[in-house]
Parts: structure tokens; C-alpha cells; sequence
């Protein structure tokens, strides 16, 4: 019964990658021969069946540095901030309680409800040239320069974009703490901050790790943030990609960017699966 | 306030609300040094919620804990010399069981090497050593009990305090466990709150008793004093078995009257001789209880039972009931013994 | 006892906190809501000037303008065809896995959840790029098929993971009471397993829908130009239509999902989303 689902991933997903990795590192022939004909700058079109051409073309060109930078720091600095500000709303959450932390909690679900395409574009217009953020400046008499078209508008539309995902996760892993536990760690004569510490973060782990790392794979190969609220250059990888294969046309290219990305979340992800099995390890589930 | 418990506990007018109810009014209880007191009672009495204020994870509308002499009442507990045991041990599942000993002299901030020794000393006493390096979920429920134990032990507080800390063992088990945890407490001398709502269990390993309902300590006093002579209806009823019969009570005959008389199984005589105050009776029904049998009797004046472990009779013998003894209660209260 | 309930004694109840979170709190709301009402004003509004904090004047003219554009009317149309398909179609190829996952023996589950996860570690624009290839062998460049293809594939994890999740959930001692009970092995999946399972299918589902509703990347890759979701036509009349058409053009895109998650709000917070994200 597992099959379909297998088989649909497979066809449309498992196959057009490899095709597409044969295609990154010169196989221009079958499948690959329509895109080889139609794109530029194909490397491995003169018959090698092997070549790294391909790689070293993206790696060599100008604007890749600028976007290895972009893509990493915007990655790095959301996923930080995701983490703190759901962590702390959890945290809120979970010690607190009342109306302050139910108020926090469901601002930051509301992103959830809007389609990434429309917050994009409120973003946009929001910090825009003619935007609520420079009016309010405005009318104290400070003229600042519009955030649009920086890293840092990225940055707070992938923070935007994440918070909902870890928020939930966070927030339902920090609830699943015993309220014993926590007792328990409090008589033993720990003070706030050594209970979250020890006790609280240790216990909510994996969750914590599960956000951290669908945040920063979803950061990392996002394209409608970037393409809105970012620079034309440098950009991110996910904007690169598709600028280097319906812009440029140079679909090798495209490719191979697409599997650097793949190689960043594959690390990431390497991370989230054996934070799962430690921890059924240590349940004593395996 | 004076305080006249010593180096012990002492509980002043506690009031406690919670969800808009009162769940504990007025209490007042000493517990010396040394001392091992039970709260005992049925469940929804309050004797958690008093627990907690000892702990200090709730905090009384009104009245004061006092704990080795220092008012406690608003301080946290974690700054209370008070360490519990909880009902479901509390173990934090990522942590070895060194760990978990540990935990308490590590935020203490204490040596290494001085840790090391403590919570080695610990688990010694507590047998289990050959687990320290076990996770929580590794081990079986009776050595996780002793761990939650050995942690609260390894701060050495001044009060030591048990929820319910045997009710999630098998039964064999909880009267061991229960032997260990009272001959430890002897040892080291440490003054001990637990609650429970077992009977036998506070019975068994109590200095004292505090009966607990509604809030109220019914009675505070030795097991023995609380079985012999139970102040209210309330602690009679609760505490081993009773025959209760509304009547009047004379020369070991009951008649008319508006006197709840509270008699013991064990206080019934069933012989098939007359002796003086003995009444007419016959067998109704006779249950096999393992180490004596449960007797039922129709008297003229009442049906009894009465608890037998030898010359047992059978259904429907005749013979004569004697009462040696009787508690007589007047609007719950016991105003004579006979 | 009511022991949970209680509260936990652990909490500062200094002023100086209460003024801090306050504080961060409004900050939140600025920078979340803020943007939202930004846009949503400006459907009402006949021109707005920077630097004014209001608009020149109020109208519902915009709304009736949106729906005079052809394109956008049959973006419209397109996408509440799709979704319901690609959803509905996702539950069929999906369902029956995460029911088999969620009996499976621990390494059988383990494998499969992971190889669906490992398909999302993929960045999803990159596979677009990808899947072209693919579709000009096939020829299903900017056909419906397509793009409803491309949309069921980002659906798989939601649909896979968190009814497995909800399957796996529901104690196997109540399937074998039921079956004691003389119930038939369907009728026991539908009365019982189904039944239990049902916040999380229901879950996984909305999100599915909002998901394909929302697809806007792979969409635009296959579809356009013959193929236009409300999302896609989003990409497109930003650059050609005055901001009023966006916005109101984004509130009848939010309406969907702001429905279907106040449906399942409970469900979700409740730990329906949260779970089927673990590997158990």
C-alpha cells in the first residue's frame, strides 16, 4: 500500500533528479537532448560523457560568490530569529499562560492563513518606497531609505514566511513537558533560567530540531521571498535558479545550482534524521 | 508567630482556593523533627494540595508554613529545605540516573569530586549503583521510585516530602518499598510528610497520622489512638472496618435511639454459649477473607459482622453475639467509648 | 486528582516583565499584521499618497474592477477547480500508504517517512527546473494535468505524515475490541480506525489544499502561458495593475484559507500539525 505514493515521488520527483544530476555532469543525450539543444553554455554536448564543466562554470562566475553569501546569511540570520522569537512565544506559553502569550501565539500563526505570494507582496508595499514604514518615519520628520530590494527585507520575509511552522512545533513540544518535570527540577533548586535550560529545551529537542530544520531547508530554497523583497543581484539561489533557467537559459547551470542548494539541505536533513533516532534510542524504541 | 515545632514543620491557618473553590481552610499541623506524619485521605481531600504548599509550588491565600523554624510561606521551592518525591518519580527521561541525582547538587554549584561522592553514597543506599549509568526508561518502576528517592535523599533536606509514592507499584512490591523508604527515615532521622490515600500503608510506616476531609484534618494522632479511638464518625468509617447501626447503646444491647455506634468487626463474639451481655444471634453468611473469615449475624437488635480466625461457624448456626467494645458518635463526634 | 491543572509557581509577576512582553508583543503585531492591513486598506481606497497615513478617498469600485478582467476571472476559476482535485487525488495515492506505514514494523515506517522527506530536502525550484525535462518527453508542458501533477507532489508530505501520524495514534486494542465485538475488518476501519484518525486526515488535507491553492513556482513554470492559477496571475498583474487590484486581488486569494484553517484551528493547534512532523 505504500506503493503509490513511492511511485508518484519516483516518476515525477526520483527520476527527473537523476536525469537531471546525469544532465549537471555532461549526459546531454535522451531525455536531456531537448534542453541541451534549446539552452546555452550545455557543457558535455561535444560527446564527453563526463565532465565537471558545468560546476566549475558556476562556481567561476561573478555573481556566484555574492549568492553563496546572500543565501547563507539570510538562511542563518531568519532561522535564528524564527528559533528565538517561537522558542520564547512557547516558552511564554508554557510558564505563563493568560491572554499576553494566547494573543502571541495566534500573531504568530496568522502568516499560516495567507498564501506566500500575497505576504510577499504586503511586504513589499508595506516596506516599500511608499510603504506604512517610511510614513511613519515620515512623520517624525526622518527620511530613511526604503528596505525593499535588500537582505534585510528578505530576512524578515522568511521570518514572516517560517514563523507559523516552528511556532506550532515549538509550541506543541514545550506543552508536552510534564508539569512534574518541571516541579521536579524547581525543588531540586533550579531557578528559571537553569529549568528551561536543563530541563525544558532538553525535553522539547527534537521538536526544536525539526523546526530548525524545515525553517532552514524552506529558507534556503525559497524563491517567492527572495524574488519579491530581495536585490536583483546578488540573490538568492532559489531567484538564481530561476533566473538562469527561464532568464538566461542556461538550464546546466540552473541545474547545478539546484544541487549545491540539495547538498546544503542534505546536510541539514542528515542532522534532522538522526536527531529522530536518538531519540527513539533513547525512549528505547529501537 | 511562635513556632513550637523545633527544627520540624509547622502549618498555620492555611487557606487555599483553587479554580474558585475552597480546597483547604484553616488548617493547622506540627510535625516534629524527626517525625514520619501521613496525610491520609480519600482523593479530592486536599492532602496534595496541602503537600504543594509545603513544597511551595502553591502559594496559601492565607496562613503560614513554617520549615525548620523559618517562615517559608512566600519564598519558591526552590529555595525551600524541602526535597519531594513524586507521584510519578519526575525522572527527566534524558538523563542517566547519575544525572538525575546529581542534578540537584549541580545547581548548587558544588565540586565535582564532591557530587561525585554524594550521589555515589546515595545510590549505595538506595542499591543501585549497578544502574547509575541506565536511562529512566531502562529500569523498572520500583528502581525508578528509589532514584526519585535518592534525589530528593542527595540534597539532604530538612523535610522530606512523598506523594503518593507507592501507588504506581504492584502490591508485593509497595509493602517492600514501603518498609525500605520507613527504615531509611529512621536512619537518617529526617522528618517526612507523605500522602497517601491507602490506609494500610499509613498505618504501617507513621509516627503520626493526619486524617484528612474536605479540606480538614478530621484527627491527628498515632495509628494506634486513631484506631481505638477515631474522634469522628468520619475517621471511624474511614479507617479499618466498622459496623455502624443507629441506636442506642446499653449493658452490650442496642436499642432505639438516634446515637450512631460505630463497633469493630474484630469487637463481635460469635459462641453458641450465653454469657453475660451476650445477645441471641444466628449465621447469615460466612466470606473467606485468606487469614479469617468474614461473619455475618442477624441479632434482634442489629446485623453485625464480626471477624473470625477460628471455630469457624457455617450459615445458619445459632448461637449469641457479645460486643466488647463500642464507639458511640453524636452529631459525628465521639462523645464515650463502652 | 486535579493535579495538572494546577498552575505552575515558576513565573515572575514583576512589572517590569509584564512591560517588556507588552512591549514585544505590539512590536509583533506591527510587524505581522501591520503589513497585512497595509495592503488590505489599500483595496478600499481611491489613491493614496505617500506621505499620508490615509487614503484620498474610499471605494468598492476596485472589487467590481477585478472581476471585469477576464484573466483574473479564469484564475480564479482555474484554481477552485484544481485544488479540490489535486487534494482529493493526493488522498487517494497517499492514504492508503500512511495507514500502512502507521502498522508497519519500525524500520519499514522509518525508511518510507524518510524517503518522503528526503524528496522535500529537494529544493522545490530546482525541481521544477528538473521536472521540465520530463513533462517536454511527456508533453505535459501547460497542460492542466501538469500542473496538477506538479501541485500533488508538494501535498505528499503533509498527506503521508500527519494521517500517519493519526493512524498510528489510534491503539490497535480498540481496532481488536471492535473486531471482538464482531465487526468485519472494514467495517472496523470505518467505524473505528477512520473515525479516530479523522482531525488529522482533516488537518492534512487543509493544509494540502492550501498548499495547492498557494503553489505558485511550479505552477508558473509549466503552466504559463496557457495555465494561470490565482497565485500565478498574482506574479503577473503586479507589474501591470495599480496596487488597489493586488490588494483586492489578495483578499479573495486569503479567503480559502482563512476558511478551511478556522475549520481545522483546533486541530491543528492541538497538535495534529506538530505530531505527524515526528518520527515515531
Amino acid at each position: 500500500m505504500a506503493l503509490p505514493p513511492i511511485l508518484v515521488l519516483g516518476t515525477f520527483i526520483g527520476f527527473p533528479i537523476g536525469l537531471a544530476f546525469l544532465f549537471s555532469i555532461g549526459f546531454t543525450g535522451g531525455l536531456n537532448e531537448v534542453l541541451s539543444i534549446i539552452g546555452q553554455d550545455v557543457r558535455g554536448r561535444d560527446g564527453k560523457l563526463f565532465t565537471l564543466q558545468a560546476y566549475k562554470d558556476v562556481i567561476a562566475d561573478p555573481r556566484f560568490a555574492g549568492d553563496v553569501k546572500t543565501t547563507l546569511i539570510v538562511s542563518f540570520v531568519a532561522t535564528v530569529f524564527v528559533l528565538l522569537f517561537s522558542t520564547g512565544i512557547g516558552l511564554l506559553q508554557r510558564l505563563r499562560g493568560g491572554k499576553l502569550s494566547s494573543v502571541l501565539t495566534a500573531l504568530s500563526l496568522t502568516p499560516l492563513f495567507i498564501p506566500v505570494v500575497i505576504s510577499s507582496w504586503a511586504l513589499y508595499t508595506f516596506y516599500g518606497s511608499a510603504g506604512l514604514y517610511r510614513t511613519i518615519f515620515h512623520s517624525f520628520g526622518i527620511d530613511v531609505p526604503q528596505i525593499t530590494s535588500t537582505m534585510l527585507a528578505v530576512i524578515i520575509g522568511s521570518i514572516w514566511v517560517s514563523l507559523p511552522f516552528a511556532t506550532l512545533m515549538i509550541t506543541s513540544g514545550l506543552q508536552s513537558v510534564p508539569n512534574a518535570l518541571i516541579e521536579a527540577a524547581q525543588d531540586a533548586g533550579a531557578s528559571l533560567i537553569t529549568i528551561i535550560r536543563t530541563v525544558m529545551l532538553p525535553l522539547a529537542l527534537i521538536p526544536i530540531i525539526i523546526a530548525l530544520t524545515f525553517t532552514s531547508i524552506g529558507i534556503l530554497g525559497s524563491f517567492t521571498v527572495p524574488f519579491f523583497l530581495g536585490a536583483n543581484q546578488p540573490t538568492m539561489f532559489g531567484v538564481e535558479i530561476t533566473n538562469f533557467f527561464s532568464v538566461y537559459n542556461r538550464p546546466q547551470q540552473s541545474i547545478v545550482m539546484a544541487f549545491i542548494v540539495f547538498a546544503a539541505a542534505s546536510g541539514i536533513a542528515f542532522f534532522y534524521i538522526w536527531a529522530n533516532f536518538r531519540n527513539a534510542k533513547e525512549s528505547g524504541r529501537v | 508567630m511562635a513556632n513550637q515545632s523545633g527544627e520540624g514543620l509547622e502549618l498555620v491557618g492555611l487557606r487555599k482556593i483553587l479554580g474558585g473553590r475552597v480546597i483547604i481552610d484553616d488548617l493547622n499541623l506540627v510535625v516534629n523533627k524527626g517525625e514520619m506524619v501521613s496525610l491520609l485521605g480519600p482523593s479530592g481531600c486536599g492532602k496534595t494540595t496541602t503537600l504543594r504548599m509545603i513544597a511551595g509550588f502553591l502559594i496559601p491565600e492565607s496562613g503560614k508554613v513554617f520549615l525548620a523554624g523559618k517562615d517559608v510561606t512566600e519564598i519558591g521551592p526552590e529555595k525551600r529545605p524541602s526535597a519531594m518525591v513524586f507521584q510519578n518519580y519526575a525522572l527527566w527521561p534524558h538523563m542517566t540516573v547519575f544525572k538525575n541525582v546529581a542534578y540537584p547538587l549541580k545547581v548548587r554549584k558544588m565540586s565535582k569530586s564532591e557530587i561525585e561522592k554524594r550521589v555515589h553514597d546515595v545510590l549505595e543506599m538506595v542499591n543501585l549503583m549497578h544502574h547509575k549509568d541506565s536511562r529512566p526508561a531502562q529500569i523498572s518502576g520500583g528502581e525508578q521510585q528509589r532514584v526519585a528517592l535518592a534525589r530528593a535523599l542527595v540534597q539532604e533536606p530538612d523535610i522530606l516530602l512523598l506523594d503518593e509514592p507507592l501507588s504506581n507499584l504492584d502490591a508485593k512490591l509497595r509493602v517492600k518499598v514501603r518498609e525500605d523508604i520507613r527504615e531509611l527515615q529512621r536512619r537518617l532521622g529526617i522528618t517526612t510528610v507523605i500522602v497517601t490515600h491507602d490506609q494500610d500503608e499509613a498505618l504501617s510506616i507513621s509516627d503520626r497520622i493526619a486524617v484528612m476531609n474536605e479540606g480538614r484534618i478530621e484527627q491527628f494522632s498515632t495509628p494506634q489512638e486513631l484506631y481505638d479511638a477515631p474522634q469522628t464518625e468520619y475517621v471511624a468509617n474511614f479507617i479499618g472496618s466498622l459496623n455502624r447501626v443507629t441506636g442506642s447503646f446499653e449493658n452490650g444491647a442496642i436499642s432505639a435511639g438516634s446515637d450512631v455506634i460505630g463497633i469493630r468487626p474484630e469487637d463481635v463474639f460469635f459462641s453458641k454459649n450465653q454469657i453475660p451481655g451476650s445477645v441471641a444471634a444466628t449465621v447469615t453468611l460466612v466470606v473467606p477473607r485468606g487469614h479469617f473469615y468474614e461473619v455475618y449475624l442477624k441479632r434482634n437488635d442489629a446485623e453485625l459482622r464480626a471477624f473470625v480466625s477460628s471455630e469457624v461457624p457455617k450459615a445458619g448456626d445459632a448461637g449469641f453475639a457479645n460486643i466488647t467494645k463500642a464507639l458511640i458518635y453524636r452529631d459525628g463526634k465521639l462523645v464515650r467509648t463502652a | 486528582m486535579a493535579k495538572d491543572v494546577q498552575p505552575l509557581n515558576l513565573y515572575t509577576k514583576s512589572v517590569g516583565v509584564k512591560v517588556l512582553l507588552s512591549l514585544f508583543s505590539g512590536f509583533m503585531l506591527l510587524l505581522i499584521v501591520g503589513p497585512l492591513l497595509w495592503l488590505a486598506i489599500h483595496a478600499f481606497a481611491t489613491e493614496w499618497l505617500f506621505p499620508s497615513y490615509k487614503p484620498k478617498g474610499w471605494t468598492l469600485d476596485w472589487f467590481r474592477k477585478v472581476f471585469e478582467v477576464p484573466t483574473l476571472v479564469d484564475a480564479m476559476k482555474t484554481s477552485l477547480i484544481i485544488s479540490p482535485i489535486v487534494v482529493l487525488l493526493s488522498a487517494v495515492i497517499c492514504l492508503p500508504a500512511a495507514y500502512a506505514s502507521a502498522r508497519y514494523n519500525y524500520w519499514g515506517r522509518k525508511s518510507f517517512l524518510i524517503i518522503m522527506f528526503a524528496s522535500n530536502a529537494f529544493p522545490k525550484i530546482g525541481l521544477f527546473a528538473t521536472i521540465a525535462t520530463l513533462y517536454y518527453f511527456l508533453n505535459l508542458m501547460g497542460t492542466l494535468v501538469g500542473v496538477i501533477i506538479i501541485q500533488v507532489l508538494g501535498t505528499i508530505i503533509f498527506m503521508t505524515w500527519i494521517p500517519a501520524a493519526a493512524f498510528a495514534a489510534v491503539p490497535k486494542s480498540l481496532e481488536e475490541a471492535a473486531r471482538d465485538a464482531g465487526a468485519g475488518k472494514f467495517r472496523v476501519f470505518r467505524t473505528i480506525t477512520l473515525k479516530m484518525a479523522m482531525p488529522g486526515i482533516l488537518v492534512a488535507m487543509v493544509m494540502s489544499f492550501i498548499y495547492a491553492f498557494d503553489e505558485a513556482q511550479g505552477t508558473f513554470l509549466i503552466g504559463a502561458p496557457t495555465i494561470y492559477t490565482m497565485p500565478t496571475a498574482m506574479y503577473a498583474i503586479v507589474e501591470t495593475y495599480p496596487i488597489q487590484v493586488t490588494a483586492v486581488f489578495s483578499i479573495l486569494l486569503t479567503i480559502p484559507s482563512v476558511l478551511l484553517i478556522g475549520l481545522a484551528r483546533k486541530h491543528i493547534i492541538g497538535g495534529q500539525l506538530a505530531e505527524g512532523f515526528q518520527i515515531k
